[in-house]
């Protein structure tokens, strides 16, 4: 579609992240896998090898493992501004997931859609917005002083 | 001849171990009653002879429906699907659940995950206390007492958070006070007020409390979690944290937090001030500055739908500001405002404040230019 049909949204941060102390987003992770399903191999790795150090790398984010019997395994990220994302894992490598986790906690929990300008800015002017009136001459001569 | 096939199909579904017990009700009554329905009878026969096929796996849709894997086409199955849509839509979206009440949520991990994301050491148990509301404590109680607990073996171990929130208040506005007057001199005590005001109100506190996840967190009666109640948690954190780690840390994160919000605002947003003009005047008396005399500079399409006028303020013959509006009047308020704003210190080419952590320092440009033009 095109871009006007499709959503949009400007260049923004969640309660100004970065400008006082960086916080990560990604609040909560929960890896929902099936125990002895072919399409939750790449998930049982994972959790075998890399989960561990991914949650003592990122201190501020909960990972929860939930087995359960499921075709589809799944990787549900919540951040702190309220939106849940869904990513279906079924069938890939715990190299893939490994990379897909790293990109989810280092997304923040904006939406994913066309960012209308690459940039964004509090301040948009230092010395005045220029206005048809700036730097314009004045149209009448001084008035003098006004001696009789 | 009807009652006779029927006595001879519960008996063979009694011969093949007792299935009819696990029939619904309806279909069973049906059989008990010898009123036959051709329609029940053939649903029996049918299931009978699945299940004498597949026992293994049994599909279940509601309390009421259960049935083995048929592979006829389930001509029920869309008048039950539209009924539960049709209830769907009458009944709307089910009210909100806490999360705290949906799958894969573990209190005390959330709590250190917290601390540990804000990169602040708080105390676990001045934390956990700062999350319990009166509110909740004494829905628990009420909780218990209908549920006929004992009240002695079943007490509630939990303090709540009052004063931990009084404090954290206290605390919150002396230091955005300190800070304001810090940043901005020049600014009155009305001025001041309204900034600390805006900040600590309830729209700015819980927008950053919701953006904190402090809403899964907090224990209150009500879901979803009224404003003041997540207002007072939300100062109740500040309380804990100061208690924990010290006024220094607690100072950095209401700057890092509360502060932060102040960015891109403007002062005359914040605080509503209805003349201008005299609190200008007020400002330069106490200066010992001239008094502003208004003059028109600009004017463009006076007899238009859209006139624009710029009115400037001189004072002993030097500008002091300038502004537009669409009548002289209009203008003239524009111009004792920004006026206002040059004068404390709050227009949009300000300095920006300084959010640097406590250990960084800034870098001060200190590289000379190599060659002099």
């Amino acid at each position: 579609m095109t871009a006007r049909g499709t959503p949009s949204r400007f260049l923004q941060s969640v309660l100004h992240n970065g400008v006082g102390r960086y916080v990560c987003q990604l609040k909560r992770i929960s890896l929902i896998f099936s125990k002895k399903g072919q399409g939750s191999l790449g998930v049982r790795d994972f959790i075998e090898e890399g989960v561990v150090d991914f949650a003592k790398s990122s201190p501020g984010t909960v990972v929860y493992i939930s087995p359960q019997s499921c075709r589809i395994t799944k990787i549900v990220a919540e951040y702190l501004n309220g939106n849940v994302k869904e990513e279906t894992v079924t069938n890939k490598t715990s190299q893939e997931i490994a990379e897909l986790i790293t990109k989810l906690s280092n997304q923040s929990g904006l939406d994913i859609i066309r960012i209308r300008k690459p940039f964004h800015t509090d301040s948009s002017s230092i010395q005045g917005q220029w206005h048809p009136f700036t730097n314009r001459p004045p149209s009448i001569d001084p008035v003098g002083s006004q001696t009789k | 001849m009807e009652s006779t096939f029927t006595n001879s199909t519960t008996a063979v579904l009694r011969t093949r171990g007792g299935a009819v017990d696990s029939f619904p009700p309806a279909l069973r009554r049906s059989f008990e009653d010898c009123a036959v329905q051709v329609v029940a009878v053939m649903a029996a026969c049918r299931a009978l002879v699945s299940r004498a096929i597949l026992p293994l796996h049994f599909h279940y849709v509601c309390r009421g429906v259960m049935l083995t894997h048929i592979r006829e086409k389930k001509r029920w199955m869309k008048a039950y699907t539209l009924i539960m849509e049709r209830k769907r839509k009458m009944e709307g979206p089910p009210p909100p659940k806490p999360r705290s009440q949906q799958p894969n949520f573990d209190y005390n991990a959330e709590v250190e995950a917290f601390s540990a994301r804000l990169q602040e050491s708080f105390s676990m148990e001045l934390l956990k206390t700062a999350f319990v509301n009166t509110c909740y404590l004494r829905s628990e109680e009420e909780r218990r007492r209908a549920l006929g607990l004992d009240l002695e073996t079943t007490a509630l171990n939990l303090k709540d958070n009052d004063e931990l929130c009084v404090h954290g208040q206290q605390f919150t506005k002396g230091f955005l006070n300190d800070w304001c007057r810090g940043s901005f001199p020049s600014l009155p005590e009305e001025g001041v007020a309204a900034v600390v005001g805006h900040l600590t109100g309830s729209e700015v506190m819980c927008h950053v409390a919701r953006n904190l996840a402090l809403e899964d967190l907090t224990m209150s009666a009500e879901f979803p979690v009224p404003d003041e109640t997540l207002q007072g948690t939300f100062f109740a954190v500040i309380g804990a944290l100061d208690q924990s780690s010290g006024p220094v840390r607690a100072g950095l994160f209401i700057r890092d937090f509360l502060v932060s919000q102040l960015i891109g605002k403007d002062l005359f947003d914040m605080w509503k001030v209805v003349d201008p003009m005299g609190l200008l005047v007020k400002e330069l008396t106490r200066k010992g500055i001239a008094l502003p005399e208004p003059r028109l500079i600009r004017s463009a399409g006076a007899s238009t739908v859209l006139p624009l006028y710029f009115v400037g303020l001189y004072s002993e013959r030097k500008l002091l500001a300038q502004g537009p509006g669409e009548t002289v009047l209009a203008a003239e308020e524009e111009a004792a405002r920004v006026a206002l704003r040059k004068t404390y210190g709050f227009t949009e080419n300000r300095r920006p404040w300084d959010f640097t952590a406590p250990g960084e320092k800034l870098q001060k440009p200190s590289v000379q230019a190599l060659t002099s033009g």
